[in-house]
């Protein structure tokens, strides 16, 4: 069962459902989507894989799915799709891991004609958020236009405020959206989505690629945005990024279990990777 | 109305049955089971299955659409559990219908027919949850190393689980395989249950995770002619419209569990064949929200970090 907002305190805070079949909220200027639907059809995730260049995409895409956060006066859009996380896979593009079976198959007698395919079929993604700006147009229409302001990460002193973040401050609405899935043939799971939470003092949320390669390795990919509802024309987003890795044999080294099913949810031994990646950075507009 | 029948309308309610009543059944299934060819000859009219996964109610809704057994003839082509929330009662009503009807339902083995593959995806934690203790998946695990590798129905058509392997060209290759053991991690039983076909080989391909054996059109084909049977009927893979030719109808992928894993959103399919062996692909979709049990209650807001 879904986790469902409550009227009262959403009321209380003045958000405005979004209506019109659209799952979300007008709060405090900032207009708050989710969308979730099927996974692709076989035709229309052809039509990907031509559009990527690729004639390998993870069997699970829900690539009508996304989320999308707007501040609605300066028209600045935040949002999250399988579609833009694919490019990043695919410009990536990292060399394929061996799972533990593979040294077997070394010795296997070879058909004469065989090819080995040596795409990254775990989809790993440096994919942290897409960007754009959304001006309304000036006249009628209301369609939206792409405009010239270019916004742009850089690097920041400021953090995250995750103490803050931790006080139980109502939820008013939640939601977790899956971009892609895919169970690596049965050798584990590649699984990117994306959480967002929406309190009286401001929106947060976590973009999530997991990867564990059954017996070989872990990736964790965290992207943590933070808005603090303020008065401001420009709203100031801050971003954290940060990359976990370990492998079976350097966590079983330390003395933590190494049989798969103890890494279930990344949530939970996400402190046993080591970081190999973490920087903070603030959206800016020029 | 016998012990059997009474479990078999026990099981279609979703109860599990008790620990001494699986030990039981799953010794008159042994029986059944190792009487079986590698390749067992079915005959039509049949209908064709593939995977469940553990999910339940939506296999219930597949027997809606296909008639129950025995009045249909059923051929499963493995992969009764892990993943969804009811792995024990789908591969225990299952397991009862065989023992109840052995010539009007057959079952194959999945690559999640395996201790190892169990262990990781779902059936283990669900049969340690449901009976506190490991025994039911040991006797379930101990059963799936008698299922049959394959069916041929009428000597036309050839259906597997996964694919094929480069170590088998004839099907009395696959008869001579002593499967009663857990799934190698190579070798033809193992292709036989995991490998896929793939448009971009013609021959074989290697998948690059260095293990996996992908078969193109060609290789088809040259099965197919060699051993005279019209097509191969897989499951293994999902297809969002629940089935999917390849190489020219000369492969078919059947996949019969709707809204995968609760979220996919996709449309499931079976395979009928009636005395001609003519073909029917029947849809159906996920069984709805409040049919699946008593509902969950709502969660609690998530304060992740």
């Amino acid at each position: 069962m879904e986790w469902e907002s409550d009227e009262t305190e959403l009321k209380a805070a003045g958000a405005e459902a979004l209506g019109g079949g659209r799952l979300g909220f007008l709060i405090r200027g900032w207009e708050i989507e989710s969308r979730k639907r099927s996974i692709l059809s076989s035709s229309l995730l052809q039509q990907w894989e031509e559009k990527l260049q690729t004639s390998h995409l993870p069997e699970m895409v829900f690539g009508e799915s996304c989320l999308a956060i707007k501040h609605v006066s300066s028209g600045i859009k935040v949002h999250f799709n399988a579609f833009d996380a694919l490019c990043g896979w695919k410009q990536e593009a990292l060399p394929p891991v061996e799972v533990p079976a593979a040294a077997q198959w070394k010795f296997r007698s070879k058909p004469t004609d065989q090819v080995i395919l040596d795409y990254d079929y775990t989809f790993t993604t440096p994919y942290c958020g897409s960007v754009s700006i959304e001006k309304m147009a000036e006249s009628g229409g209301g369609a939206p236009e792409e405009s010239s302001c270019n916004p742009h990460w850089v690097d920041c002193q400021e953090q995250i405020d995750m103490v803050a973040l931790a006080s139980k401050e109502p939820i008013l609405f939640y939601d977790e959206v899956i971009l892609y899935e895919d169970e690596l043939a049965d050798n584990g799971v590649s699984l990117l989505t994306v959480k967002v939470r929406v309190m009286p003092s401001g929106w947060f949320l976590l973009l999530r690629f997991w990867l564990r390669v059954d017996g070989v390795l872990m990736r964790l990919r965290d992207t943590r945005m933070h808005c603090t509802f303020g008065e401001s024309t420009e709203p100031i987003i801050l971003r954290e990024s940060c990359w976990r890795e370990a492998t079976f044999k350097a966590l079983s080294s330390k003395g933590y279990p190494t049989d798969s099913a103890a890494y279930n949810d990344p949530g939970v031994i996400s402190e046993r990777l080591p970081v190999v990646m973490r920087k903070t950075q603030k959206l800016i507009i020029t | 109305m016998s012990d059997l029948d009474r479990q078999i309308e026990q099981l279609k309610r979703c109860e599990p049955l008790t620990e001494s009543e699986v030990k039981a059944l799953c010794l008159k299934a042994m029986e059944i089971l190792v009487e079986e060819s590698n390749v067992q000859r079915v005959d039509a009219p049949v209908t064709i299955c593939g995977d469940i996964h553990g999910q339940f109610y939506d296999m219930k809704e597949l027997f809606k659409v296909g008639g129950d057994c025995p009045k249909t003839n059923y051929l499963f082509l493995g992969d009764f559990v892990d993943r969804g929330f009811y792995s024990v009662e789908t591969f225990l009503l299952l397991l009862a219908l065989k023992v109840r009807y052995p010539d009007r339902i057959t079952l194959i083995r999945g690559n999640h027919e395996s201790r190892q593959i169990t262990q990781v995806y779902g059936f283990y934690d669900e049969c340690l949850r449901k009976y506190g203790s490991v025994n039911v998946w040991r006797y379930c695990t101990d059963i799936f190393d008698y299922l049959s590798l394959s069916a041929l129905i009428e000597n036309k058509v050839f259906c597997v689980h996964g694919g094929l392997s480069p170590a088998i060209s004839t099907l009395d290759q696959i008869r001579t395989i002593d499967r009663k053991q857990e799934v190698p991690h190579d070798g033809a039983m193992c292709d036989l249950l995991w490998s896929d076909p793939e448009d971009i080989v013609d021959g074989w391909g290697l998948s690059p995770r260095g293990a996996g054996f992908l078969f193109g059109g060609s290789v088809v084909s040259s099965f197919n002619h060699s051993n005279n049977i019209d097509y191969i009927c897989r499951a293994h893979q999902l297809v969002m419209e629940g089935y999917k030719w390849m190489f020219n109808n000369q492969i078919v992928t059947v996949w019969s569990a709707p809204n995968y894993c609760y979220r996919c959103g996709n449309i499931a399919a079976i395979l009928e064949l009636n005395e001609n062996l003519g073909r029917d692909f029947r849809v159906f979709e996920a069984a709805p929200e409040e049919s699946r049990g008593p509902p969950t209650k709502k969660p609690p807001p998530d304060y992740f970090l």
